[in-house]
């Protein structure tokens, strides 16, 4: 889509939507919030990636309250708006492409409660990453996703791009640690949603999406116990490789690293210019391990095996921070990294992608390849322990082809991780600079896919407007994935679908037969067994992973995976794999989740996820599906992560919450199975219901 | 020297009201290139005092250099509209120090304010740098005749008329209420009758007092005690009998007046130095002395005074920095400072990088008693005359200053600069009365003895 002439947009735009607002929005801030000089708007026309363009208005709020009447307004007149906070986003994500207005929160910053007794901590949006972390310190507290720019980053923004960070790999990234949300959507209705909630799950579903779904206006977040014990060691290594097959190694032996992360020689040069660490001549990798845990012994013990490890791949030093000091040295040499490329040049390409791990040597030689027929520096940096590599280039914005030169070679190696069976980002977000590989990444499909959620959640397309999905899909890029193999099972669970759908004859999902209500399901509707669809397809000990059909038992697949030396941190759940993730049985499974293979109402298979361990390229629909109860679509498959003798006890079998769909709900039924063919007794129990799917636009 | 030559600021004609290149943690960069060097990560804000306040880019340190960059690209046409983000700058430079690249975002602020039309013309402050450049006698005389009346009843006469604005030191008026007695005499006018101070018959010292105008115009009893910690600590030395530093000029947008603040400095520094050797420039307003440490700055593109001036800013020191504290000892009366805490005068801890020293000393004197105040390092909104010019903003800022420091239920604030002891005293005297702000060196001269 072409945006247009921009003046000739600003002058139709700014007397007919704008004007007529203004007052009423300054009724609700202040008119000292209702920016629209020149000053204001071109500071709000950048971030800190690379992409610019100037808003209309900006509005700053002062009360969380406000958002909501502010964007009701915004939404009645069509003004497009872009939430924005410490503005510190790498991939262009609080640029406003549509003009219109920025809503800046950075002031909603009241941390609302700290309860350590439900262990919860709520908070505002603009509540900075650190300042959280502060103030749980006193208690012995912590708030897991620690991205690097936490001391500026907030909540909110975190939220928005689903953050990560180092010490991520253990405790999970910004998703696994929110409890509940408080959306504003964006026709300004005020929801609260929570993972736990039954029926489809709408709180992991906002997380990530950029803005582009609604408007974070509060946050329950969990907060964790500060373990009582941590090993820190450094291990250098004279080949990358080495260094890529020892983090392997320590994954897949079970050991759970608070953090892994590594450098490559460019990285260690430049941070280590002044550090004394004495690391051998000739290091090329350095891998810095972090263990934490509740007993020291333990962790003592896993150190040496870590230790063992990395002797065994050649390590040429290994050492484990005698004190306190040595260890914040080990931190400043890997946190240093990023600051010295800063002082190299004006500017510096923060990339961000992720492979699965046993690829990480496949993804570092190529990237290493792009750089220098880009003729580029760059050091590479990774959160080696989750396959989320980060090479950051440095260039001069200023030189307009050296800027065409880290574009390029930034969007080869995207492709290249991509092909790797990869995403294109782990933590930083799509936004507008990576939208054109989203193309690259997903099919047609999936993409429409992704759009119909936007479309439900935004039917006017005012939040964020334009980011995340592409504008426009050139296939000529497509990177050829080795797609879903489907079994011969899950064809025919298509080809059968296919052929009701035709007829709208409708679905009743059996699965095993275990969650069904029958009298409830008494509508005509013909029952499809996924008993055939019981096999494991793919159990990958590297990556500790396993791929699994979804109709087999869980009590089996619990038994195959043991039998191979693998856990799976979920309860001894009745019934089959896709029942329970279906039915929520168990809310916390969205942790373990990585990829669903689906049939859709008319008989088309979608692909979700990847094996990947962090994704944050497209909207997290894989947790939309949990708690589905089958009406969104049929599981075929999943990919799940496993542990190796996991000692967490896996949380009791909660009991299930009658289902009321909401509004939200309605509208994403509405887009993936308008005829309600499958399970139609879940949104259409009664008259009433049916006219709510209908009506709701 | 840059591959970039652009420059829509300003023309060519106003050269000399600028910068022609700074002097930056990574080297010489042109106005251009030290603005392009932040790469827009944002790691400033949160320490930015106006972002953190309003949370607004307009009112931050990467906005301000945004701006600039606009501005010197011509993307930004209006240097009108850039007036509010340049002028609310507190010039604290905590942005710089934690900056990654050190990108010096007050200076680059400083460059923008210059180009802005009219800023620095200001009547009353034309007035006094130039009385006080040219006459400062008669600086000196005015600002006793506002003493004056305010000893005699009549203080409001003073306001009334005009005379702190008209001596282009708005600051004072609010000062002179925090001062029990204003002084008649000034630091400079007793320190030069003091014969133990003389240059005459000497031929070596080891220091050289520099007379800020903050000590000697409104706090002589802080520069009479600097002197006596001087001579007690380092031994014998003169003063230096110093013009203004330049700094008001410098930072109200006459560069070319700070430029001949510095001269005169800088000559003076240079005809004692002939017959008395090598010897430190001890200042004790923090502000002043940390502009001194940037003197070569003023003269980038003069081959004959750069280096000259970048000789005179490598003997200057602050006395925060100088005293040792092995020579240090608790004097009996220590006690009754009560509870003692310090607070980082913006431009000692991030202009000149002193942190550590004045808190080694500190501890000695204060043992147990010593408390860390949070956010230290956080401006306490003074900042010359900014306390004026953005009163609403100032006071915000002051208010978590005297937050952090009632959280520590201090009796002492040591501070070592001029507009923070104005500044933090009149924040305490309204809202927590029972805790008084101190100037380093009159602490020291107070409950410090020499270890023999």
């Amino acid at each position: 889509m072409a945006y247009g002439s921009k003046l000739k947009k600003k002058k139709m735009f700014k007397p007919d939507k704008f004007g007529p607002v203004r007052t009423e929005l300054e009724a609700i801030v202040g008119p000292e919030n209702v920016r629209t000089d020149e000053a204001e708007i071109l500071m709000y026309s950048y971030d800190a990636g690379m992409a610019k363009a100037r808003p209309e208005v900006v509005i700053r709020f002062t009360a969380a309250a406000q958002v909501a009447p502010v964007v009701r307004i915004l939404y009645r007149a069509a003004i497009p708006f872009v939430p924005r906070l410490a503005g510190t986003n790498l991939s262009g994500g609080t640029i406003a492409l549509k003009g219109g207005a920025i809503l800046n929160l950075s002031a909603l910053k009241k941390i609302h409660r700290i309860d350590t007794e439900n262990r919860v901590a709520v908070v505002e949006p603009g509540v900075v990453n650190l300042e959280l972390q502060n103030a749980l310190a006193p208690f012995g507290f912590f708030y897991a996703p620690d991205p690097a720019s936490q001391k500026v980053s907030t909540i909110g923004g975190n939220i928005g791009e689903n953050a990560g960070g180092p010490q991520c790999l253990k405790y999970g990234v910004t998703c696994d640690n929110v409890e509940k949300l408080e959306v504003v959507t964006p026709e300004g209705e005020v929801k609260r949603w929570s993972y736990r909630d039954p029926g489809p799950d709408l709180m992991s579903l906002i997380i990530g999406s950029e803005g582009t779904l609604g408007i974070v206006t509060r946050a329950w977040l969990k907060i964790i116990k500060k373990p009582k014990y941590t090993i820190t060691s450094a291990a250098a290594f004279d080949s990358l490789d080495n260094a890529m097959i020892a983090v392997t190694k320590i994954i897949s032996s079970g050991i759970l690293p608070r953090a892994l992360e590594a450098m490559d020689s460019v990285s260690i040069k430049a941070a280590g210019e002044n550090s004394k660490l004495p690391f051998p001549a000739g290091t090329k990798a350095l891998l810095i391990i972090e263990l934490d845990g509740k007993s020291l012994p333990l962790i003592q013990k896993t150190a040496k095996r870590v230790e063992d490890i990395c002797s065994q791949t050649s390590a040429s030093y290994f050492r484990t921070a005698g004190s306190e000091e040595e260890r914040a040295a080990l931190w400043e040499m890997r946190k240093g990294a990023y600051p010295a490329m800063a002082r190299l040049a004006p500017d510096v390409l923060v990339e961000d992608g992720v492979v699965p791990r046993p690829k990480l040597p496949q993804a570092l030689k190529k990237t290493r390849e792009i750089l220098a027929d880009y003729k580029l520096t760059a050091s590479l940096l990774f959160h080696a322990g989750d396959g989320n590599l980060h090479p950051n280039i440095i260039f001069d914005g200023r030189d307009i082809q050296e800027v065409k030169r880290v574009k390029k070679a930034g969007y080869e190696i995207l492709k290249s991780f991509i092909s790797l069976g990869g995403t294109i980002s782990g933590e930083h977000g799509i936004g507008v600079e990576k939208r054109v590989a989203m193309a690259w990444l997903y099919d047609t499909k999936t993409l429409n896919f992704f759009k119909s959620l936007k479309t439900a959640f935004d039917p006017a397309e005012l939040s964020n407007p334009d980011k995340i999905l592409p504008v426009s899909v050139d296939n000529r890029h497509k990177i050829p994935v080795e797609s879903a193999d489907l079994s011969a099972g899950a064809k025919t669970v298509l080809d059968e679908l296919h052929l009701r759908a035709k007829d709208g004859i409708k679905t009743m999902i059996l699965g095993l037969g275990t969650k069904i209500n029958y009298s409830a399901a008494a509508q005509n509707a013909r029952p499809l067994e996924l008993k055939s669809l019981d096999k494991i397809l793919d159990l990958d000990r590297d990556n500790l992973t396993v791929k699994t059909e979804a109709g087999i038992k869980i009590s089996e697949l619990k038994k195959q995976l043991k039998e191979q030396g693998f856990s799976l941190a979920i309860p001894g759940l009745q019934g089959s794999l896709g029942g329970n993730i279906a039915s929520k049985t168990f809310p916390d499974m969205r942790g373990l989740l990585l990829s669903l293979d689906l049939a859709m109402a008319d008989g088309t298979a979608l692909f979700l996820g990847g094996k990947t361990i962090k994704n944050v390229a497209g909207y997290d629909a894989v947790k939309l599906f949990c708690g589905s109860l089958g009406a969104y679509g049929v599981i075929l498959s999943a990919t799940l992560r496993l542990s190796i003798n996991d000692e967490r006890e896996p949380a009791p079998e909660e009991p299930i919450a009658v289902f009321e769909p909401c509004n939200y709900h309605c509208r994403i039924k509405k887009a993936l199975d308008p005829a309600n063919l499958l399970n139609p007794w879940i949104y259409g129990k009664a008259e009433s219901d049916k006219k709510r799917i209908a009506n709701s636009e | 020297m840059s591959k970039y030559e652009i420059n829509e600021l300003y023309g060519s004609d106003s050269e000399n009201r600028h910068l022609k290149t700074l002097l930056t943690d990574l080297g010489e960069r042109t106005l251009y290139d030290a603005a392009a060097q932040c790469n827009r990560c944002g790691y400033c804000e949160t320490v930015c005092p106006t972002y953190m306040l309003t949370g607004r880019e307009t009112l931050s340190a990467r906005g301000r250099n945004q701006f600039v960059r606009l501005l010197v690209e011509g993307k930004a046409k209006n240097t009108h509209a850039a007036a509010e983000a340049l002028s609310t700058c507190l010039l604290c430079g905590a942005c710089t120090s934690a900056c990654y690249a050190k990108v010096p975002t007050a200076d680059i602020a400083l460059e923008g304010r210059r180009s802005l039309s009219g800023y620095g013309e200001n009547f009353f402050s034309k007035i006094a740098v130039e009385t006080l450049l040219k006459a400062p006698n008669l600086f000196a005389l005015w600002l006793k005749a506002a003493y004056l009346l305010k000893r005699l009843g009549l203080a409001r006469l003073a306001e009334g008329l005009g005379l702190y604005n008209f001596i282009g030191m708005p600051a004072l008026k609010d000062a002179q209420n925090s001062m029990g007695r204003p002084p008649l005499r000034f630091a400079s006018e007793i320190l030069k009758k003091n014969q133990a101070l003389a240059q005459k018959g000497k031929t070596s010292a080891a220091w050289a007092y520099f007379a800020p105008c903050g000590p000697n115009y409104i706090f002589p009893e802080v520069a009479l005690a600097t002197v006596r910690n001087l001579k007690k600590y380092l031994g014998d030395g003169i003063f230096i009998e110093n013009s203004c530093c330049g700094l008001l000029a410098h930072n109200y947008g006459r560069l070319e007046d700070a430029r001949e603040f510095a001269k005169k400095n800088i000559l003076r520094y240079e005809k004692l130095t002939g017959s008395l050797g090598k010897f430190a420039v001890i200042g004790d307003c923090s502000s002043c002395v940390a502009f001194m440490k940037t003197y070569e700055q003023l003269f980038t593109g003069n081959d004959e005074w750069r280096p000259r001036a970048a000789a005179f800013a490598a003997a200057v020191r602050d006395i925060l920095e100088v005293i040792p504290p092995e020579k240090v000892k608790r004097s009996q009366k220590a006690g009754t400072a009560g509870k003692v805490v310090y607070h980082d005068s913006c431009r000692a801890c991030h202009g000149q990088g002193i942190r550590l020293e004045p808190r080694a000393v500190l501890k000695k004197l204060a043992l147990e008693r010593w408390r860390e105040l949070p956010e230290s390092d956080w401006c306490c909104g003074g900042a010359g005359a900014y306390a004026f010019t953005q009163t609403a903003m100032s006071n915000a800022i002051l208010e978590r200053k005297l937050t952090n420091i009632a959280s520590t239920q201090a009796d002492t604030v040591v501070v070592g600069a001029t507009s923070c002891l104005i500044q933090l005293n009149s924040g305490l005297k309204a809202a927590y009365p029972t805790a008084k702000a101190v100037h380093y060196s009159v602490f020291l001269d107070n409950f410090g003895k020499r270890q023999e």
